[in-house]
């Protein structure tokens, strides 16, 4: 009500309004998937395809503790990202540090990323079956808000509110801690952030543990954003977060943020221009574009490719 | 024959291995260029997809169909190659993944869109539900034939004039460059070579397999192409080879696991690539591993051989 | 030794009444005592025997089967084999695993209830993952490898236009229990399928919904990757044309989409009397709770995606006006003798889960199979060729079979023929569509949420 006195709320159709709502919500969710991606990516210069994996035991984890161990949603989030963080800095000791240690291919690291999907997936399919799992009907406040001129419920709100702490969080502590100092050195070149007395390998199992966090957090916000949790949910969020951390500048973490929203504004307006079929299209294509002429990603620098 | 039989591989599965095997091969091509595309699943579809229709809509031979798929290919893979190979690394990589799943939304919203511009109802790709009752026409023969044309080619081609200059690209751009390689030249026609050879087996599976639909072609298929090159080693062509042939075969084996299957499946193809180095066909790994087998000296500089 | 005398005893006692001189018996001394106590355990004896024989009157006999129009085979092999091709990994599991748990279930319960006589049902289950690959592999290897008799599945109709012409080619029985494709059967006559194809379900639907809501006007939503959700949508659309109701607006989203929050935004924007959605079970969950979230109260239209016990459980009040037509419903207030069994057996199977439709026409595929396979009535001995044809032919004669599904046949095409099921969620239950708009009969009955 109170928005709609203001004139640019009343020129719009109630319809774009609600979109605008869409697409604000629907990219604080990508972009809370796509900034653990691009911290691996950042530090390491590898595309972790089994960060869905992680993401996706982080939402089972919060699951298991809210539904079996009856601990408080809330609490059951910071539980959540522990463990995907333990999950992903057994990732990298498994899949990563062997390959890295040999200065093997980014590519036999993807596809050992693959291998470690592969395993995690199946692995939840055997402990928590494939039927999809919900938190009870109710545990979760989706009444939306009444006598907005839009409709938004509460969760959308906290989830919006958490997810925008957890990037802030992150920014903080890679731009303006010593740490974070640390983790863009090496990022920068390894050898060198090591002559300086930076200890790479614990930078590394860090910023696997903070990217695992993240999925983790992620994980249990989507589940109860959407509420329905398989082995397999990772799937659906893998390729687009891939396309988030691109439009965004790879392994850029404001870049991730602002990528999120992005792919999200693309696919929410290209529903409401009455195109659903071709959202996904126009996403790729944008991407392509965007690789073509600005081949380093919208705000990413330019890597060395190793021979 | 019964031994194969006996471990789970039937002709069919033969049959796919062998096709797994070209598909590997045409990674490879662009890989030993040092490139790292995904765009082979989209080329795969290109393939299929107009060969089908080609010799449905007019009754075709397969041998037509082939050279009408394969073409078809290296006509789109030239447009997109010239501009799309200035991208490198991972770049490349994202860029060529957008283009596959451009392609595959084209393709399941084809029928849609060519009605709306004739202006009359279309019924090419049937969409989603995609083109089934295609006759079973391919036969071992044809694969092996196919398999060992392309394996003579390649042969050929590595002790060209060509294949020396794909191998400079590799190792050094700058340096190809500046010993007056055409670098646009030798990437473009790697690009289309490996387009072509793709779409070639693209076709074959589409009668091998009686129905095809745009969900085949998707992101899930062009890593699993990677993989194949990647498992078995892209030092030699027998690698890919090697790699279609284990990573088809495989899961066959493994259905004695049941429901273990996926785990098995992927700590394998994980242990391969964190201890293999190089995939499964690496001569000097093995060689290596062989001296140290047969208690000879253990050469000092074997572990820094891969940097 | 006590068995013995015991015999001993009955002999000389029986030679007593035939014979004039009584023969003495075998210790006379211990006969008297055990004479009571013999007399007690032939009573027990027979008190045991009528027991059992009512408890397995009570419970073993299922209430699927044809039990009276087949003699119970005699001399079929110890063992009839045959197999199941299900997506038991990957996203499709979803599906398979239900699939598989019924096929189960309906073999434990024939086999204890000696449906098939003195020989036994074997299943053989192979993963298709969901891949076209994998499936053809499958169905290759139980056909040709392990020479099974029939082949229940695959999954997915995509997996079953690869997989099927070999079981086809190879003159064996494959029954489609989730296959809902154009077309499918026409592969070949040992094709067959006991689901209910969508144009056999939406168009009865549509027409109660338009008698009783008055719908002239109504938004489409389906996903526009999957051969399942598409078919659906043809008919949804060709039905909605041929009924003269106007399509507002087409929305699509692709498989795994969680958020539908733009889709129907643009739908509802637009005013419907009735949202038309083709969708699978994982997916209507969140239409249904996203579309009531951003302010719809009106009704909402499925296909058989809808038609899973989790919907309405995990919808709750959101489900309020949910109108489905299915084959098969957990909720069906009227259902059939067979299919309350079924519901009853599944869950004390399987805790804490509930069968959906998949389970249900899996089940029934089993049952449907098994039935073939007694009135096949094929010798032991009969090459396999001749014991797959007779399986055929016998499952091609199955008329009015009583299954959860209701009475079933097949059609001269070997596609099913059974009512389907049309209604609408009222009070959170779910209830016949035409009785509850019947009564009301005013296009805004449906409550709001």
């Amino acid at each position: 009500m109170a928005l709609s006195a203001i004139p640019i709320f009343y020129v719009f159709d109630m319809n774009i309004t609600q979109q605008i709502v869409n697409a604000i919500w629907l990219g604080g969710v990508y972009s809370l998937f796509a900034l653990g991606y691009a911290l691996v990516f950042s530090v390491l210069g590898v595309l972790n395809l089994a960060h869905s994996a992680v993401f996706m035991w982080g939402a089972f984890i919060g699951l298991v503790a809210v539904t079996q161990l009856n601990i408080s949603v809330w609490l059951a989030i910071p539980l959540a990202m522990l463990g995907a963080g333990i999950i992903s800095v057994l990732l990298d000791i498994v899949a990563f540090a062997p390959l890295r240690r040999r200065n093997a291919p980014r590519m036999s690291q993807l596809i050992s990323s693959i291998g470690a999907s592969i395993l995690l997936v199946n692995f939840a399919q055997l402990v928590f079956g494939t039927q999809p799992r919900r938190f009870a009907l109710g545990s979760i406040p989706t009444e939306p808000f009444a006598g907005w001129p839009v409709r938004v419920t509460p969760i959308q709100i906290i989830i919006l509110l958490v997810s925008v702490i957890l990037m802030a969080l992150l920014q903080y502590l890679v731009m303006r801690r010593r740490v974070g100092q640390a983790m863009r050195a090496v990022a920068f070149n390894q050898q060198v952030a090591s002559l300086l007395g930076v200890n790479v390998g614990g930078i590394f199992r860090l910023t696997f543990f903070l990217a695992g966090a993240l999925a983790g957090a992620a994980g249990v916000l989507y589940g109860l954003a959407y509420n329905t949790m398989t082995p397999f949910m990772g799937d659906a969020v893998a390729l687009k977060g891939l396309t988030v951390i691109v439009l965004g500048g790879l392994g850029n973490i404001q870049g991730a943020v602002v990528g999120g929203f992005v792919v999200a504004a693309l696919e929410v307006f290209s529903i409401a221009a009455g195109s659903s079929n071709y959202r996904e299209a126009i996403v790729f294509t944008l991407l392509f574009f965007i690789l073509l002429f600005r081949p380093q990603g919208l705000v990413g620098q330019a890597t060395q490719t190793r021979a | 024959m019964e031994f194969l039989r006996g471990i789970g591989i039937t002709e069919i599965v033969l049959q796919f291995m062998l096709i797994n095997a070209i598909l590997g091969l045409s990674i490879y091509l662009v890989l030993y260029t040092g490139m790292f595309s995904l765009a082979n699943a989209g080329f795969m579809a290109i393939g299929a997809y107009v060969g089908v229709i080609l010799s449905q809509t007019y009754d075709l031979p397969l041998g037509i169909a082939l050279i009408g798929g394969m073409v078809a290919a290296g006509l789109i893979a030239l447009p997109i190659g010239l501009p799309v190979l200035r991208l490198r690394d991972i770049y490349l990589a994202i860029a060529t993944i957008g283009f596959g799943e451009v392609i595959r939304i084209l393709i399941l919203n084809f029928d849609d869109l060519a009605s709306s511009i004739t202006g009359q109802a279309v019924r090419l790709t049937r969409g989603a539900l995609g083109i089934t009752g295609i006759p079973k026409v391919t036969e071992t023969w044809h694969l092996v034939l196919f398999l060992l044309v392309v394996i003579y080619v390649l042969m050929r081609l590595h002790r060209s004039r060509f294949g020396r200059a794909m191998a400079a690209v590799r190792q050094d751009e700058q340096a190809a460059a500046t010993m007056g390689i055409n670098i646009v030249y030798v990437k473009s026609v790697v690009f289309i070579l490996s387009a072509v050879l793709a779409a070639g087996a693209g076709v074959l599976k589409a009668y091998l397999t009686r129905t095809i639909s745009p969900g085949d072609y998707g992101f899930d298929q062009a890593v699993s192409i990677l993989t194949f090159a990647v498992l078995g080693g892209t030092s030699t062509w027998v690698g890919p080879i090697i790699g279609g042939f284990v990573l088809s075969a495989l899961p066959e084996m493994l259905r004695e696991f049941k429901q273990y299957r996926g785990i098995v499946n992927g700590s394998i193809l994980l242990l391969v690539i964190v201890y293999l180095p190089g995939g499964l066909v690496n001569p000097a790994a093995w060689r290596r591993l062989w001296q140290r087998g047969s208690g000879g000296e253990v050469e000092p500089v074997a572990q820094g051989s891969a940097k | 030794m006590i068995e013995r005398r015991y015999f001993c005893h009955l002999y000389r006692y029986a030679l007593n009444f035939m014979v004039a001189n009584p023969v003495p018996l075998c210790n006379e001394r211990e006969f008297k005592m055990k004479r009571n106590v013999m007399a007690l355990i032939s009573v027990l004896i027979v008190f045991v025997l009528a027991f059992s024989t009512t408890l397995a009157q009570d419970s073993e006999q299922p209430l699927v089967g044809s039990w009276d129009e087949c003699p119970t085979p005699e001399n079929l092999p110890e063992t009839v084999t045959i197999g199941a091709v299900f997506g038991l990994s990957e996203a499709v599991a979803v599906y398979g695993t239900s699939q598989k748990q019924a096929v189960e279930l309906a073999v434990e319960e024939i086999n204890t209830s000696g449906y098939l006589g003195a020989s036994t049902l074997q299943v053989i289950f192979e993963d298709s993952a969901g891949n076209r690959d994998q499936a053809i592999a499958a169905m290759t290897k139980l056909v040709e490898e392990d020479n099974v008799l029939a082949v229940i599945g695959p999954t997915l109709s995509a997996e079953a236009f690869a997989a099927d012409p070999i079981a086809q080619e190879n003159g064996t029985v494959v029954m489609g229990v989730s296959n809902t494709a154009i077309g499918l059967t026409d592969m070949g006559d040992y094709v067959f399928r006991d689901s209910l194809p969508e144009a056999a379900v939406i168009p009865g639907t549509i027409a109660q919904a338009r008698e009783t809501l008055g719908l002239t006007k109504v938004g489409l939503l389906y996903g526009n990757d999957d051969d399942f959700t598409v078919s659906g949508y043809e008919v949804f659309k060709q039905t909605l044309q041929d009924s003269v109701i106007e399509i507002l607006g087409e929305e699509t989203f692709a498989k795994g989409d969680v958020d539908f929050n733009a889709q129907l935004t643009n739908l509802i924007g637009a005013n419907p009397d009735a949202l038309v959605v083709s969708a699978l079970a994982a997916e209507a969950t969140q239409i249904i709770l996203q579309a009531r979230s951003l302010g719809y109260t009106g009704p909402i239209i499925g296909g058989n995606g809808f038609n899973s016990p989790a919907v309405l459980k995990d919808t709750g009040a959101a489900s309020e006006g949910l109108i489905v037509g299915g084959a098969w419903n957990y909720g069906n207030p009227n259902p059939s003798e067979s299919s309350v069994r079924f519901v009853e057996l599944y869950e004390a199977r399987y805790e804490d889960q509930s069968p959906d439709q998949f389970a249900a026409q899996a089940y029934t595929g089993a049952w449907l199979t098994a039935t073939a396979i007694r009135c096949g009535n094929f010798a032991a001995d009969a090459d396999v060729a001749t014991q797959r044809t007779a399986l055929r032919d016998a499952l091609a004669a199955i008329k009015d079979f009583d299954s959860p599904l209701g009475v079933f046949s097949f059609d001269e095409n070997r596609n099913p023929i059974h009512d389907p099921i049309a209604q609408i969620v009222s009070e959170g239950k779910f209830k016949p569509l035409a009785v509850v708009l019947g009564a009301q009969a005013t296009p805004e009955a449906t409550p709001a949420s």
